[in-house]
C-alpha cells in the first residue's frame, strides 16, 4: 500500500478534513442484496423428499420405458451382410484385388419380409468401422465451394483431393466427396420391379442452402486415384442426393446412410430380389457393409437403448427409493441433532 | 551519501536533481502495451492460454477454429488491460492536476507564480494558509514571530492533529524582503523515507550570518502534502521534490498477497496440468500407433507415405490442442468478479459501520477475502484496538495520598478538589506538571472555549483533568505558556523540550517561570524510568506500590517529577543539546545520553493513572474467535501486568484455575533460556492434559533474546500455546512474531490501529486496520479498515467463512465442468480412430465455457449454507474452512470423479440413442452438449444451499439462454449448425435422451449426497438441518456448559468426525469452551515466578 497519494488530498485543498475519512462516512446504502439479506429458498434433503424424488422418477420413467420399447418393436428392420458373400468363393482370398479389378460385381441376394413393412420403407446402406469421423477426412471439405458457383477455387481445405495435377479445381473437392458410396441397389418382388424413390432423401436446408442450385461437378474422379461414385456432370450439386447425404459425415464408425424410400407396403414372407452392384471397397480396412430396409416409429428407427435405459433407470430408483425407506424405517435418524457436533462430544472430558 | 542544497541557487541544482513533477503512473502511453502484456504473461497461466491459442493457429493440429481460444483470450486480456488503463489514466490526471498547481517561487530575488512542476531543488516556495506543500521544504519564514507555524499532516501519516513547525534559529529575525535575497548551503541527507527524521545542517552566506552551522530536524520542515494551518504565510526552500521526497519515497507498490486458497487453486491446476499432459502422451502414443496399423489402410484417409519430421508430433500436439480445455480459461475471470463482490459486500454491510463515527468497513484489497475464513492466528494490538484509546484521568497519588480510590474518579473526588483549591503545595506542583509537562496545543475557538490538541492521548487527557482541576492551560504562544490557576494568570516559558521516544519512555520540559525567574526540569514517563531516577533519600515504595495497585486495574500510569535547576547547570547542559542536536550520524542516541545529564535527582510528585476503557463488544468477540479455533496473540507496547490485566479481562486467557499464565523472563541468555525451558516444558504437560488453558507472557527484552539466540524452543511454544501476550514489543518485533507464524504455515491476521503497527499489518497474510484515534495510518496499510474491534468476528465468521465457501464450489465447479466436456472430447477420439476430431464446433466449445456454464455458477457468490444467526452461535464451524475442508484434493478428486462420471453418462447414453440414421455429426455434439448444459444445471442446482431469485433465474435462465442462443445460431444459413438445433427439438427422442440423461447422471450423486447427509452429515450439514428444520439446536441456543456435560453422557464417541480435524494445526489446541466471566481483580504474578500466576 502506498502511504498516500499527494495528489488524491489535493482534492480535499481548503478542508479541515483529510479525505479518507469523508468518503468513508458516506453511510453504506441498505437494500437485501448489499446486505445478502435476499429472500431464499432453503431446501434440505429429509428422507421424505428424497424417497419421493425417486419414487416419482421411477413411476414416470418405468412407463416412458415400456412405451419407446414398444416403439421399437414396432420396427420391422431387414439388415443383410452381404460384403463377403458377395464376393465370388474364388476370390475371397484376394477380396482387395477383387474388388480393385474390372471383374463384373453384380451380386444377387434375397430378402424375406419377416412382418408387414407399411410404407414408407426406407432403405439404408450401414458401413462398419468406416470412420467418417476421422479428423483428415471429416475436415477435407470445402463448404463455400459446395454452396456457391463463385468459390471453385477455394479448396485449401480439401488436400490432397483439391486439384487436378494440372492446377483445376475439382468440384466436389475433397476426401469426403472423393469417397462417396457406389454400391447400387435394385430391387424386385415378383419379377417386378420395386420402384426406390431416391428423391427427398436428404436434409431439404441442405438441398436448398448449403448445396448450390447453380454449381455442377468439374474433373470429379478425374484423377489417378480412383475414389468412389462418379457424379452426372450435368446435375447441379443440389440434385445430388447421395452426395449430400454422404456429405452429412457420422459422428461413429458405425452408421446407415439413406439410400431411398420404398413406397409400398410389402407383404409378411414376402421375397425381394436384390440386385446389388458390390463397388465399394471396404475390404481394404475389414469394414462391413449391409443393407437395411426398416420403417419408423415416433421414435426413429429400431433402437432399443432408450427402452432398456429408461427401464433399467426406473428400476434402480424404486430400488434405490425401497432401500432408503427400509433405512430409514430401522435406523430412524434425528436430522439436526446437536448432539452429533463433534464440538459438543469433545467436550465431554470435561 | 549527501545532498548539498544551495539556497537560492538557480543554475546549480537544476541539472543534478529532478524536478518537482509528481509521477504515480505505471505506464506511459507508448510503454502501457508492452508493458501490460509482458506482466500479464508473467503469470503462468496464461502463458499456458497464449501458448494453446498460438498452436492453434497451425491449421494442420487445431481440432476448431483458433477463435475459441483467442476469443476468451482476448477477452479477458481486455478487461484487465483497461481496468489498468483507467486506473493509470485516473492517476495521470490526478498527478496533472498536482503537478499544474500555481505555487509562488522566488527566482532572481522577485516572486513569480509557476506550475508546482517546475519547482527546482532550492527554490524558495511561499505558501499561504491552507495551502498544500508541493514538495518537501526547508522551513525559513513564517508570519509567526516566533517563527513557527502549524501544518496538518494527515495526508503524510494520517493523524490529525496539528504540529508544530518552526524555523531554525540561524533565520530567526530576517526580514520578510530579506527572504528573497538569502543565500546558504544546506548540508541534508539523500532522499530517504523516514519521515520521522530530517538530520540535516544549515550555513548562511553572508551577509546573513557567517559560517555557523545551524542543525536542522525534521521540525523545521514542512513535508510534500501537508497543509498550511493557522498561519498567514510560511516559506521554505526545496530540499527534496518530486518523487524524491519523502512521501514520495514512501510510495510503493505491495506486493500482492497470495491467498491460501489461490495457492490452492493453483497447485490443483498444477495437478491437472500433468495429469493434461499423461493424456496427452498417451493418446498421442495410441494414436500414432493407430495411424500406423490401421489409418494406413483407410485408403480414403489418403495417408501420406513420407510425412514430414514432425509427423510423430502432430496427433500429440492436436490433443493437447483438444486437451487444453481441461484448465478452464474462465476460472480466473470468474474468481476475480466473484471476490471483487466479496469486497464489495464488506464495503456495503450496514452492520458493520461505527456508529459513532459512521466509518464503514472498507476492504482496500480485493484478492484475499477466502483468507479471513482460513486465519488460524490473530495478532492484536492493544491499545486503541482492544481498547478505545480514549484516556480518561482516573486515580492519582501524590506524594502517599491515594485520590479517586473511593469514588473511581478522582476528578470528583472532593479532598482532591479541596487540595487544589486551597493550594497545597504538592498539589499544585502535580498539577503544574500535568498542564505543562507536554506538547499540547491549546486552540480557543470563537466562543471562547479552549479545546487541545494533542498527538498523545495521554498528554490530553492529563490536560483536560489540569484543567478540570482548575489549572488551565490557556495559551500557547511560541515558547510561552499562559497558565490560569485559580483565575490567577501564570507565565511559563518553555527553554527545551527533551522529547518522547519509545527507549526514552519519559519527557521532559525544561521551564523558566516568567515571573521568578527560576529554572525547573518537568518530567513525566512510565514508572521505571522515572522511579530509578529520583534524589538519593527519596522513599518511593508508595509510588511503586501506587503503580503496582493501579496497573491491576488496569490503569495506564504515569509518574511525575520535577527538579529545580541552576542557571549555570542549565547553560552548561543547553550548548550539549544544541551539539548534540546537530550531530548528523547517531542523532538519536546522543540526545538520549545528553538528556539524561538533566535527568537525575528528581523529585517524585505522584503517580497519574489513566484509564483506556476497553472497547465495546471485545471480549465476546475474542471468545466467539476463541471458539472458532483462532489462537489470539497481544502484542503491546505496555507494560507487563497492564497488559495481562487487560488480557484478562478481555477473556484472552480463562480466569483461574482454567487459565494459566507462564512468564517468560530474565534480563541474559541464560536466564532466558532457562526461563523459556520451564515454560516450554510446563506448556507440554499442560497441553497433553488439554484441560487447561495456557497463555505465556513475554516481554520484549526477553522477546529479543528468545528470537535470536533460541528460535527454536520459542517456535515450538508458539506453536503449543494458544495464546501469547508479549508486553514491550518494538514495531519490528511485532512483524518479527507474524514473519515467525507465518513460516510455521500459519494464516495470520494482524489487527492495529497505529503507526507502530502498520510494520505487523503489511507483514501478516490480513492486515486488518482499525480507523481510530490514532490516526488513519494502519488503516490505509492495512487489507481492511473496520471501525472497531467487534465488527472482526463479522468479517471472519461472517464474511470469510462465505467467501471461503463460495470460493470453493466456484473454483472447483469450474474444473468439474471443464473436465465433463474435455472427457467427452477424450472418449470421442476413441471412436474416432484416435486422430484427434474435435466433437463439438468451435461456437459450442467456446460459448460453453463463456456463458452457458459460467453465468450460473457465477451466482453462487449469493449462496449462504448457513445462516449468519447460526454461524455466530457455532462459531467452531469456522474449522472447517481453516482446514480448508471445502477445497482439497480429496474434494477435488470428488468433483473430478463426478465429471468422470457425468461424462460417461453423456457420451454412452448420446451415442447409443443417436447410433446408426441417426449419426450425424452436428446432431450427436449438440445432444451431447445439451446433456452437459442439463447435468450442469442440476449439479448447481444441488450444491446450491439457499436458493434466491437471481440463483433461480440464471440456472433456469441460463438453460433458456443456450436454447435462444443455439436457434439463432442455428437459423444462419451459413453456419454448419443450420437448423441442426430446430430438428433436434422437433423430435421426442431428444427431449427424452435429455431427460434419461440427466435422471442418469443426478439419481446417483443425489442417493449418495442423501445417503451422506443423513448418516454421516458434516458439522455444516448438522446445523443446516437444525437451522431449517427447526430442531433443536435453535431452542438449545447457545450450549452452555451444563447442558453439553449432560447431553454428552450418552452419546459413545465416535471417530468419524475426528481425522480430518486433526490435519489442522489448530485443531490439536482446540478451545476449552466458553470461558467464565472474570469476577474477581487478580494479582499480577511475583515477577520472577515462572509458574502458575497465584491469587492473593
Amino acid at each position: 500500500m502506498n502511504a498516500s497519494n499527494p495528489s488524491s488530498s489535493a482534492a480535499g485543498a481548503g478542508s479541515a478534513d483529510s479525505t479518507a475519512p469523508r468518503r468513508n462516512s458516506k453511510r453504506p446504502k441498505y437494500s437485501r442484496f448489499t446486505q445478502q439479506e435476499l429472500p431464499a429458498c432453503k431446501p434440505i434433503l429429509t428422507p421424505k423428499w428424497v424417497i419421493g424424488t425417486f419414487l416419482l422418477v421411477s413411476v414416470i420413467f418405468i412407463p416412458i420405458g415400456v412405451v419407446s420399447l414398444f416403439a421399437s418393436q414396432d420396427v420391422v428392420e431387414i439388415v443383410d451382410r452381404y460384403e463377403t458373400d458377395c464376393i465370388p468363393e474364388p476370390s475371397r482370398n484376394d477380396k482387395v484385388g477383387f474388388i480393385q479389378s474390372n471383374q463384373s460385381k453384380t451380386c444377387q441376394r434375397t430378402l424375406r419380409i419377416p412382418k408387414h413393412m407399411k410404407q414408407p420403407i426406407y432403405v439404408y446402406y450401414q458401413l462398419d468401422n468406416f470412420y467418417q469421423n476421422h479428423r483428415r477426412y471429416v475436415k477435407s471439405r470445402s463448404d463455400q465451394q459446395l454452396r456457391n458457383n463463385g468459390s471453385l477455387q477455394e479448396t485449401d481445405a480439401c488436400k490432397p483431393e483439391d486439384t487436378t495435377p494440372g492446377g483445376a479445381p475439382i468440384v466436389p473437392c475433397g476426401l469426403i466427396a472423393w469417397s462417396l458410396f457406389n454400391d447400387t441397389y435394385d430391387f424386385t418382388r415378383n419379377n417386378q420391379i420395386l420402384n426406390v424413390n431416391k428423391r427427398g432423401i436428404s436434409w431439404k436446408s441442405d438441398r436448398e442452402h448449403k448445396f448450390g442450385k447453380d454449381v455442377f461437378p468439374r474433373n470429379f474422379q478425374n484423377g489417378t486415384l480412383k475414389g468412389g461414385a462418379t457424379l452426372n456432370p450435368n446435375l447441379t450439386l443440389s440434385e445430388q442426393e447421395d452426395l449430400i447425404v454422404w456429405m452429412r459425415t457420422a459422428a461413429l464408425p458405425t452408421f446407415r446412410k439413406l439410400y431411398g424410400k420404398i413406397e409400398v407396403d410389402l407383404q409378411r414372407d414376402e421375397l425381394i430380389n436384390v440386385t446389388l452392384e458390390n463397388n465399394y471397397n471396404t475390404y481394404s480396412f475389414g469394414g462391413k457393409k449391409k443393407l437395411v430396409l426398416s420403417t419408423t416409429s415416433w421414435l426413429g428407427g429400431k433402437n432399443d437403448f432408450v427402452g432398456i435405459a429408461y427401464l433399467t433407470v426406473g428400476g434402480l430408483c424404486f430400488f434405490l427409493a425401497l432401500v432408503f425407506l427400509l433405512i430409514y424405517l430401522i435406523k430412524p435418524r434425528q436430522l439436526g441433532d446437536p448432539s452429533y457436533l463433534s464440538w459438543n462430544r469433545n467436550s465431554s472430558g470435561h | 551519501m549527501k545532498r548539498y542544497v544551495y539556497i537560492n541557487d538557480d543554475n546549480l541544482a537544476k541539472d543534478i536533481y529532478c524536478d518537482n513533477r509528481i509521477s504515480n503512473r505505471k505506464y506511459t502511453i507508448l510503454n502501457f502495451l508492452p508493458k501490460n502484456l509482458w506482466e500479464q504473461f508473467s503469470r503462468f497461466m496464461n502463458q499456458y492460454f497464449l501458448l494453446i491459442a498460438c498452436l492453434q493457429l497451425w491449421s494442420l493440429i487445431t481440432p476448431v477454429n483458433p477463435a475459441s481460444t483467442w476469443g476468451p483470450l482476448i477477452l479477458i486480456f481486455a478487461v484487465s488491460s483497461s481496468k489498468e488503463a483507467w486506473d493509470d489514466y485516473n492517476r495521470y490526471l490526478l498527478d496533472k492536476k498536482a503537478n499544474e498547481k500555481e505555487i509562488w517561487i522566488v527566482r532572481q530575488g522577485i516572486r513569480k507564480l509557476i506550475q508546482a512542476q517546475d519547482i527546482c531543488i532550492g527554490n524558495i516556495v511561499w505558501l499561504r494558509e491552507n495551502d498544500e506543500v508541493p514538495c518537501d521544504l526547508l522551513l525559513l519564514g513564517t508570519a509567526d514571530p516566533q517563527g513557527f507555524c502549524y501544518v496538518e499532516t494527515a495526508a503524510l501519516d494520517g493523524e490529525t492533529d496539528l504540529k508544530t513547525r518552526s524555523i531554525p534559529s540561524a533565520c530567526m529575525g530576517i526580514d520578510v524582503d530579506l527572504l528573497h535575497k538569502i543565500k546558504g548551503v544546506i548540508e541534508c541527507p539523500s532522499p530517504n523515507k523516514d519521515i520521522r527524521r530530517f538530520d540535516a545542517n544549515m550555513r548562511l552566506f553572508p551577509p546573513f550570518l557567517d559560517n555557523d552551522i545551524f542543525p536542522l530536524t525534521i521540525k523545521n520542515t514542512l513535508l510534500q502534502s501537508c497543509y498550511l494551518r493557522n498561519t498567514e504565510w510560511a516559506c521554505g526552500v526545496a530540499v527534496y521534490t518530486g518523487n524524491q521526497t519523502k512521501l514520495g519515497m514512501c510510495r510503493g507498490i505491495a506486493e500482492p498477497k497470495l491467498t491460501a486458497v489461490d495457492a490452492m487453486i493453483d497447485k490443483l491446476t498444477g495437478a491437472v496440468f500433468v495429469f493434461q499432459i499423461v493424456v496427452v502422451i498417451v493418446l498421442g502414443i495410441a494414436g500414432n500407433v493407430f495411424k500406423d496399423k490401421q489409418g494406413r489402410k483407410l485408403w480414403y484417409v489418403q495417408y501420406p507415405k513420407e510425412g514430414p519430421w514432425y509427423e510423430l508430433l502432430v496427433i500429440p500436439l492436436r490433443f493437447e490442442l483438444l486437451c487444453s480445455i481441461m484448465i478452464p480459461i474462465s476460472i480466473k475471470v470468474s474468481l476475480d468478479l466473484a471476490k471483487s463482490l466479496y469486497a464489495k459486500f464488506i464495503d456495503w454491510d450496514v452492520e458493520m459501520v461505527d456508529p459513532e463515527t459512521g466509518i464503514r468497513s472498507n476492504a482496500a484489497n480485493q484478492a484475499i477475502s477466502e483468507d479471513l475464513g482460513q486465519v488460524e492466528y490473530i495478532l492484536t494490538d492493544k491499545t486503541g484496538t482492544l481498547t478505545e484509546n480514549k484516556m480518561i484521568f482516573k486515580r492519582c497519588c501524590i506524594s502517599g495520598r491515594f485520590y479517586g480510590n473511593e469514588s473511581g474518579d478522582a476528578l470528583t473526588d472532593a479532598q482532591l478538589l479541596n487540595a487544589a483549591s486551597t493550594g497545597s503545595a504538592d498539589v499544585i506542583l502535580f498539577l503544574k506538571v500535568m498542564a505543562i509537562c507536554n506538547t499540547v496545543i491549546p486552540v480557543r475557538s470563537k466562543s471562547g472555549t479552549i479545546s487541545y490538541k494533542a498527538l498523545s492521548q495521554d498528554e490530553e487527557a492529563l490536560v483536560c483533568a489540569s484543567a478540570r482541576l482548575r489549572m488551565v492551560l490557556e495559551n500557547k504562544n511560541g515558547n510561552i505558556l499562559d497558565i490560569n490557576f485559580n483565575a490567577s494568570p501564570m507565565q511559563y516559558e518553555v527553554l527545551d523540550t527533551l522529547e518522547f521516544t519509545s527507549d526514552r519512555k519519559r519527557m521532559s520540559v525544561v521551564v523558566r517561570e516568567c515571573q521568578s525567574g527560576e529554572l525547573f526540569i518537568l518530567s513525566k514517563g512510565a514508572d521505571e524510568t522515572i522511579l530509578p531516577l529520583t534524589y538519593s533519600g527519596q522513599q518511593v515504595r508508595t509510588f511503586a506500590e501506587a503503580v503496582e495497585q493501579y496497573a491491576q486495574m488496569g490503569l495506564r500510569t504515569l509518574c511525575l517529577a520535577w527538579r529545580k535547576l541552576e542557571e549555570d547547570e542549565y547553560q552548561e547542559w543547553t550548548s550539549m543539546f544544541k551539539e548534540a542536536n546537530s550531530t548528523l550520524v547517531d542523532r538519536e542516541r546522543r540526545v538520549a545520553e545528553v538528556c539524561q545529564r538533566l535527568e537525575r535527582d528528581f523529585e517524585i510528585l505522584g503517580v497519574a493513572a489513566i484509564e483506556d476503557r476497553l472497547q465495546e463488544g471485545v471480549p465476546e468477540t475474542i471468545e466467539i474467535l476463541r471458539k472458532a479455533g483462532i489462537n489470539f496473540w497481544m502484542l503491546t507496547g505496555d507494560k507487563m501486568s497492564t497488559a495481562i490485566q487487560i488480557a484478562l479481562s478481555c477473556n484472552f486467557v480463562s480466569p483461574e484455575p482454567k487459565g494459566q499464565i507462564l512468564i517468560i523472563d530474565g534480563k541474559t541468555e541464560d536466564e532466558v533460556c532457562r526461563s523459556l525451558d520451564r515454560v516450554l516444558l510446563t506448556t507440554r504437560i499442560t497441553e497433553s492434559e488439554s484441560k487447561q488453558d495456557v497463555a505465556f507472557v513475554v516481554d520484549g527484552w526477553a522477546l529479543e533474546i528468545a528470537l535470536k539466540h533460541y528460535r527454536k524452543p520459542f517456535t515450538e511454544l508458539a506453536i503449543l500455546s494458544r495464546t501469547a501476550i508479549c508486553c514491550r514489543v518494538t514495531p519490528s518485533q511485532k512483524a518479527q512474531l507474524v514473519e515467525l507464524l507465518k513460516l510455521c504455515d500459519y494464516r495470520t491476521l494482524a489487527i492495529g490501529d497505529g503507526g507502530n503497527d502498520v510494520r505487523m499489518i503489511q507483514q501478516a497474510d490480513i492486515g486488518v486496520g482499525i480507523s481510530g484515534r490514532e490516526g488513519l495510518q494502519a488503516a490505509r496499510a492495512a487489507d481492511y479498515s473496520i471501525g472497531k474491534f467487534r465488527f472482526l468476528k463479522r468479517l471472519i465468521l461472517v464474511h470469510g467463512r462465505y467467501s471461503y465457501n463460495r470460493t470453493a464450489f466456484l473454483s472447483q465447479y469450474s474444473f468439474y465442468k471443464s473436465f465433463l466436456i474435455c472427457f467427452i472430447q477424450i472418449f470421442f477420439s476413441f471412436i474416432s480412430g484416435v486422430s484427434g476430431t474435435s466433437l463439438f464446433n468451435t461456437v459450442s466449445l467456446m460459448a460453453y465455457n463463456v456463458f452457458y456454464t459460467s453465468v450460473p455458477v457465477l451466482f453462487s457468490v449469493l449462496d449462504k449454507d448457513l445462516s449468519e444467526r447460526t454461524v455466530m452461535q457455532h462459531p467452531q464451524i469456522l474449522f472447517d474452512c481453516q482446514s480448508g475442508r471445502l477445497l482439497n484434493p480429496s474434494t477435488f478428486a470428488g468433483w473430478f470423479g463426478r465429471s468422470l462420471f457425468h461424462a460417461i453418462v453423456v457420451f454412452v447414453i448420446t451415442i447409443h440413442s443417436y447410433a446408426f440414421e441417426k449419426s450425424v455429426m452436428e446432431e450427436v455434439a449438440m445432444v451431447a452438449v445439451s446433456g452437459c448444459i442439463w447435468l450442469q444445471a442440476f449439479v448447481v442446482a444441488l450444491e446450491t444451499n439457499s436458493f434466491t431469485i437471481f440463483q433461480h433465474l440464471a440456472i433456469w435462465g441460463n438453460l433458456v439462454g443456450f436454447y435462444a442462443i443455439n436457434w439463432i445460431v442455428s437459423s444462419i444459413p451459413t453456419s454448419g449448425m443450420y437448423t441442426i438445433m430446430f430438428r433436434l427439438c422437433e423430435q421426442p427422442s431428444y427431449w427424452i435422451t435429455m431427460i434419461l440423461i440427466v435422471a442418469t447422471g443426478m439419481c446417483p450423486v443425489l442417493a449418495l449426497k442423501y445417503l451422506r447427509y443423513t448418516y454421516r452429515p458434516s458439522r455444516i450439514n448438522l446445523l443446516q438441518q437444525s437451522e431449517r428444520l427447526g430442531g433443536p439446536i435453535l431452542s438449545s441456543g447457545i450450549i452452555e456448559p451444563k447442558s453439553r456435560s449432560s447431553l454428552d453422557k450418552d452419546i459413545p464417541t465416535d471417530s468419524v468426525y475426528e481425522p480430518l480435524l486433526s490435519e489442522s494445526p489448530s485443531a490439536t489446541r482446540r478451545s476449552a469452551g466458553p470461558t467464565q466471566r472474570l469476577d474477581s481483580v487478580q494479582s499480577q504474578s511475583p515477577p520472577h515466578s515462572t509458574h502458575t500466576r497465584k491469587d492473593n
